[in-house]
């Protein structure tokens, strides 16, 4: 049995009086370490907040989010990042002013950021073996051409691999994509699909949040559902496909029986 | 000729000094994205601490209480330390805010420290301010005093833009863009954006510093007048003159407003009320030259990176 690497315990998230994500008993599921969780849900139902509670851009309400035995709730995000869980966002997130290469590059934790390393002038030779890893990465998720143009000239879904890209620069131990397929086209879906499934054959540990249920259904190990904030269903995409309240969720109360 | 050779010199001197300030500006505003709005402060910081250390101590009428009397180079590393200790002092409070909010706060601290001058007589002698100020024998290599400290504040633009330079084309620059582009997404790759922004509001404050050494030793007077917001918004007319992209539009645009300035005063008036047109002139078309490069910015082909087609 492997370990769980990350845990959501009795999550709640209100704004105002409004309960977002875990209405009164909150939201609890875990990750093992090594697997693929697939997060699923109609509009509005609390995946991006879910998304946001985890990587600490919003702080729960009550309820504790746990990356290997540390506490996240009471981490900012950078520290979180730093912790080794990557994101990327559902409205993809690049930084214009940077070419697509520095943009991949500016993912890593890099030492030669320090003012100390600035003054001493080290960070050169450690730049050359940053460019190096970047350019693999980005070769990874198709954008070697695109290297050294600015991120202006790319599209959604080229924007979605960037995002990814700048996030496996990291290595991170943990990786949580907001809907990847969203707006990509279906030659690039394939693509993605493939870097899903070789990412989790590495044995990393993946979280995915998705609209595209069939694409979700075939590479994911085991799915969480959400409606309304709370957990609807969880299981394997076999035990998720024959949920009937998952169908009628999905489909209307009219599918279901 | 003489008098274009002095306008020259004093275009340099102080054209150099100001982009000092400018270039400052520059870095924690268009890489660091915050507004800062109390720019003069940090410069009268710097040229109070110069004087403070280098005049002799009090006696007859002097109201101030401290004068250490060391050598100028000891006030001159004392401004750069003073402007950056009212960096943190200021820095440390107002650099969660945002945009306009940081804008206020920091102008409101400028004028604290303006009020702060003028009241407290025991600094500065109040509105008196400072007279004969200290200042290194330049006479040497046989140059006029003028010549030296056009020269001298040449360099410490120069040597501003060389390590504003190193900084920004480092992986800690890219680290800045990607802060001032996106704080969530810098965030989410384990950015500490708190401080890295406290680091290049702190950094880029020194120079102002140094600026207001020298510009105390040019004048040999401090007093709060020199230092009001008018040498703020001076320096942010400035970084909007020469484009805020480039190192080099920022001093371009420096040179370009102190030049027009000292050219407007050099006009010999005949009366004081032709003086006191010129000077309204001077204003009007300031802005009006502010307004055509707002609007058709001459300047954007000097950009950084040049935006995609």
């Amino acid at each position: 049995m492997t370990r769980d690497l990350l845990v959501v315990d009795k999550v709640t998230k209100r704004f105002g009086g409004l309960k977002a994500v875990g209405g009164d008993a909150g939201l609890s599921f875990s990750v093992p370490e090594g697997t693929f969780l697939g997060l699923i849900g109609p509009n509005g139902a609390g995946k991006s907040t879910t998304f946001n509670l985890i990587s600490g851009v919003l702080k729960p309400t009550s309820g504790a989010v746990i990356l290997d035995g540390k506490d996240l709730s009471v981490a900012r995000p950078s520290d979180i990042a730093s912790y080794g869980l990557g994101r990327t966002f559902q409205t993809p997130r690049a930084f214009p002013s940077l070419t697509v290469l520095e943009n991949v590059m500016v993912g890593a934790d890099n030492e030669g950021e320090t003012l100390l390393s600035v003054l001493r002038g080290g960070w050169r030779s450690r730049e050359r073996a940053l460019r190096a890893k970047a350019g693999e990465v980005l070769d990874r998720v198709g954008l070697t051409e695109r290297i050294n143009d600015v991120v202006a000239n790319l599209s959604g879904g080229e924007l979605r691999m960037l995002e990814v890209a700048r996030q496996l620069v990291r290595d991170p131990r943990i990786l949580l994509l907001d809907e990847p397929t969203a707006g990509v086209d279906p030659s690039l879906q394939a693509k993605l699909s493939r870097i899903l499934v070789d990412l989790h054959a590495e044995g990393r540990t993946l979280v995915v949040v998705e609209h595209n249920l069939h694409f979700l259904l075939q590479i994911a190990d085991s799915v969480v559902v959400l409606q309304n904030g709370e957990l609807l269903s969880k299981g394997t995409p076999g035990e998720i496909k024959a949920d009937e309240k998952v169908i009628a969720a999905y489909l209307g109360a009219d599918h279901a029986a | 000729m003489n008098t274009v050779f002095q306008i020259g010199l004093t275009v340099l001197m102080f054209g150099s000094l100001f982009s000092v300030l400018t270039l400052s500006l520059n870095l924690q505003y268009a890489r660091g994205g915050m507004i800062n709005f109390g720019t003069v402060a940090y410069f009268a910081a710097g040229a109070y601490a110069y004087a403070i250390v280098t005049q002799e101590p009090p006696h007859g009428l002097d109201q101030y209480l401290v004068g250490l009397d060391m050598p100028w180079w000891v006030g001159f590393i004392a401004a750069g330390i003073a402007a950056m200790a009212f960096a943190i002092l200021t820095g440390w409070p107002t650099l969660r805010l945002r945009g306009e909010y940081l804008a206020l706060t920091t102008f409101a601290f400028a004028e604290m420290l303006n009020s702060l001058l003028v009241n407290e007589r025991g600094i500065g002698n109040g509105t008196v301010g400072l007279a004969n100020v200290e200042r290194p024998d330049a006479n040497i290599l046989g140059l006029s005093e003028n010549i030296v400290y056009a020269l001298a504040a040449f360099a410490l633009m120069l040597a501003t833009a060389y390590a504003f330079r190193r900084l920004l084309a480092s992986p800690y620059g890219r680290a800045v863009d990607a802060i001032r582009d996106d704080e969530v997404a810098a965030q989410a790759i384990g950015k500490d954006i708190a401080r890295l922004r406290f680091q290049v509001f702190v950094i880029s404050s020194i120079p102002i510093g140094f600026a207001g050494a020298l510009y105390a030793m040019i004048t040999t007077l401090v007093n709060p007048d020199l230092f009001s917001a008018e040498v703020t918004f001076f320096v942010w007319i400035a970084l909007v003159l020469g484009g805020e992209r480039t190192l080099l539009g920022v001093v371009i645009g420096t040179m370009a407003l102190v030049g027009f300035q000292e050219v407007i005063r050099a006009i010999p008036f005949e009366s004081v009320r032709a003086a006191e047109i010129a000077a309204s002139a001077e204003d009007i078309v300031t802005g009006i030259l502010f307004i055509v490069i707002l609007r058709w910015q001459p300047f954007s082909a000097l950009a950084r990176r040049r935006q995609a087609a």
